[in-house]
């Protein structure tokens, strides 16, 4: 008896241990040697030697701080833009699916058949200035000759919300689903009708701040996207957006949210190929920084330095993100 | 039936992949870091003369001027890079092996220089620890590199008599191999101008890289060799023997021209996607990408071609290396001649289709296959080589302080 009491209370430690196993295997013990080298002098022809040397982690900063912040604002914005596209669209598959859910949950991760590499190369082919896409139109003569979407910001941000995006859709069409959807009706029957007119001013206001931070970072001008996107940001407050949505929807997708919205943005803010392939030299990324250090420059220190920074940047905003939105939502997932 | 032959097949080029392989290269770097500092081993000595090891271990050279006749030949090389049958086996390989009863281990491993360095050379090395290869194909300058550090075996060349005799003048002496007994030249391809004629017309001067004509409809390559030579050729330098001063006013070219968003991108290979979808219509390229993956894809609109610039070009080469602690230098030996006999040669090059560094070859190309032989991009003539320049070997501190420059100007 009280034999197999112990055993009842050894056993979730013992489930936890491959895991944990694994973790120390393949992050802690990378992450130690990481911050290891991160202290290293020295070169490639006369070897390394450990000394502690501290002051490559201001320096490093000091002169990457541009690159680290553009990768959090692209990364940023990559993610706000899968939020936009993967609601509606887990939404609706939660909601309209029917019968055909499970085909367009398969539909949404079939790119994942392919290669990452393979896709973003794709893109340079659709995208190409008189590709499939803009061919046509500038052939029309609705596009300037010299217009182009590849080798721009527009085209880096587009491609890390594209690769993402099933990232963000899947664990909000899980919140979704797993929604009671009779209290949606609940609150109908309590009135909470079409969301006026703070809709519109919330949709305007969203919608405008979105077209101007886009606009001014996908470098189109900041006014022209932030117009169009007051527009469109009103139009969805006004008709698209009940108080049922508002005040019961929402909330209960809000574990979905931040799953989402992490599983996005950490591997977007790391990201390289994206900027590599789609990008041009004013574009790239600190994923590129880090790249071109290690393979090319054989800078050994710095480069682990610069991982380590933005390895803890990101446990920063994680943290502060997570103290926001509540980890009890988070947890409140798994439940 | 000629035209549909052995042609570089696009998805087996040896440049494809650049990009994709970092990721896997930075795992491999975690890996490689288990010997951090220096370690004690005298053979990692900073001066140029006392690095380079002492020639082949004990019975190789007991055995000298007698070609191994068994043993093993574990070889590392790049994908696509040998004639391949249908059935994914290699005939050339299999009839060495049929001639000098060694085992051949085949390995298409290596994907980029950097990489395969840190992922299999560089742990070990530095231990003083034998690689578990014999042989392995790099570039130019990481041969360079490894000579310095003096990680390379010397080729025994009283083994290898049809090396001596029949590698192309060119590649004698060169600056990381005064006495051409460290590497042997695999294959070597060009550095030059790609374009697409119908858009720009006939190209033949480097200067239309460096204005404003084609503003964000052209690409640099991402390889600091490629594109800093190119510059300096047109600046009247030679990367061979190019002096601090003329790296940096090269450089200064290169980033005026970024910063002034006349390059649209710079690339590894993804200016072949950029340049065949209009992307792109004139960029610094390889001559190999040009006749392999562009041509036999153009559309009715678009014609690919590479030229030589009037001002020089680069040639860059791929070498056969043998990884200081290799047990089987007399075996890669062995191997080394057998491709410099110039029908073996031929062989392979019917299928690689690069430039073949072995004297003869084109000889014997000419009854094999005409056309490829009168092909100037795979056997360029006599005034092509003239105009070819090859970037000079790099002291330890340029190369770290000229790639860290370079990647600044690249936007890193």
């Amino acid at each position: 008896m009280r034999r197999a009491i112990r055993l009842r209370a050894i056993a979730p430690y013992a489930l936890l241990l491959p895991g944990l196993l694994w973790l120390a295997l393949f992050y802690v013990y990378p992450a130690i040697q990481m911050f290891l080298t991160s202290l290293w002098t020295g070169n490639i022809s006369d070897g390394y030697v450990q000394t502690w040397n501290w002051g490559i982690y201001p320096e490093a900063i000091s002169e990457y701080w541009p690159w680290l912040a553009r990768s959090i604002i692209y990364g940023g914005l990559a993610t706000v833009l899968a939020f936009a596209l993967g609601f509606p669209l887990a939404y609706a598959i939660a909601f309209r699916g029917g019968a055909y859910k499970n085909v367009l949950l398969f539909l949404v991760i079939a790119p994942f058949f392919t290669s990452f590499l393979l896709r973003t190369i794709s893109w340079k082919i659709i995208l190409a200035d008189n590709g499939l896409l803009l061919g046509p139109i500038k052939a029309a003569g609705l596009l300037p000759e010299e217009f182009r979407l590849l080798a721009t910001p527009a085209a880096v941000i587009a491609g890390i919300t594209y690769n993402f995006l099933p990232f963000m859709t899947l664990p909000l069409y899980v919140a979704l689903e797993r929604m009671d959807k009779r209290l949606i009706e609940a609150a109908e029957d309590l009135y909470a009708g079409p969301w006026r007119p703070q809709g519109t001013i919330v949709g305007v206001i969203v919608g405008a701040a979105l077209g101007f931070v886009v606009g001014a970072v996908m470098d189109y001008g900041a006014l022209t996207l932030a117009i169009p996107g007051a527009i469109v940001g009103g139009l969805v407050g006004t008709f698209l957006i009940s108080q049922a949505f508002i005040r019961v929807t929402l909330p209960l997708a809000l574990p979905g949210i931040f799953a989402g919205s992490l599983l996005t943005f950490i591997p977007a803010v790391g990201d390289f190929v994206n900027a590599e392939l789609l990008g041009n030299p004013q574009s790239l990324m600190i994923g590129n920084v880090i790249e071109a250090r290690y393979l090319q420059v054989t800078d050994y220190p710095t480069a682990s330095a610069l991982s380590f920074v933005l390895m803890l940047a990101i446990l920063v905003g994680l943290f502060i993100y997570a103290r926001l939105l509540g980890t009890e939502d988070l947890t409140g997932a798994s439940i | 039936m000629t035209d549909e032959r052995a042609r570089t097949n696009p998805d087996l080029t040896r440049r494809r992949f650049l990009q994709g392989t970092a990721l896997a290269g930075t795992a491999a770097f975690l890996a490689a870091c288990g010997t951090p500092a220096k370690s004690a081993a005298p053979s990692v000595a900073p001066s140029a003369e006392a690095s380079v090891p002492a020639t082949a271990s004990a019975p190789a050279s007991a055995a000298a001027a007698t070609p191994a006749t068994s043993g093993d030949l574990r070889w590392a090389n790049w994908i696509g890079y040998i004639d391949t049958a249908e059935d994914g086996s290699f005939p050339t390989i299999k009839k060495f092996e049929d001639e000098s009863g060694i085992k051949v281990t085949y390995n298409e491993k290596i994907d980029d220089n950097e990489t395969f360095f840190t992922s299999d050379l560089q742990a070990p090395l530095q231990a003083n620890l034998p690689t578990e290869w014999d042989l392995v194909v790099v570039t130019d300058w990481m041969v360079a590199r490894l000579a310095r550090l003096g990680w390379l075996e010397k080729i025994d060349t009283s083994l290898t008599p049809n090396f001596v005799a029949n590698l192309a003048p060119n590649y004698k002496g060169r600056t990381f191999d005064p006495d051409t007994d460290l590497a042997a030249p695999w294959q070597s391809g060009m550095t030059g101008l790609g374009f697409d004629q119908k858009k720009t017309g006939a190209l033949d001067s480097l200067e239309i890289l460096f204005t404003d004509k084609y503003k964000g409809k052209l690409t640099y390559l991402s390889e600091m060799r490629d594109t800093v030579g190119l510059s300096a050729i047109r600046l009247g330098s030679d990367p061979a023997a190019l002096t601090q001063e003329q790296f940096d006013a090269a450089l200064a070219e290169v980033d005026k021209a970024v910063k002034a968003g006349i390059v649209r991108a710079v690339t590894g290979n993804s200016y072949v996607e950029d340049m065949a979808g209009g992307s792109a219509i004139l960029a610094m390229a390889w001559s190999g990408d040009v006749l392999g993956l562009l041509v036999p894809d153009q559309k009715p609109d678009q014609d690919f071609q590479w030229a030589l610039p009037k001002e020089g070009g680069m040639l860059w080469t791929d070498n056969m290396v043998i990884p200081k602690g290799s047990p089987n230098t007399a075996q890669a030996a062995r191997w080394i001649d057998f491709y410099y006999d110039p029908t073996n040669a031929a062989t392979i090059e019917a299928y690689v289709n690069y430039v073949c560094p072995v004297a003869g070859a084109k000889e014997v190309m000419l009854s094999l296959d005409p056309e490829i032989a009168n092909n100037p991009l795979i056997f360029p003539p006599d005034d092509w080589v003239a105009r070819l320049h090859q970037f000079r070997a790099t002291t330890a501190d340029e190369e770290t302080a000229w790639s860290e420059a370079f990647t600044k100007a690249m936007g890193l």
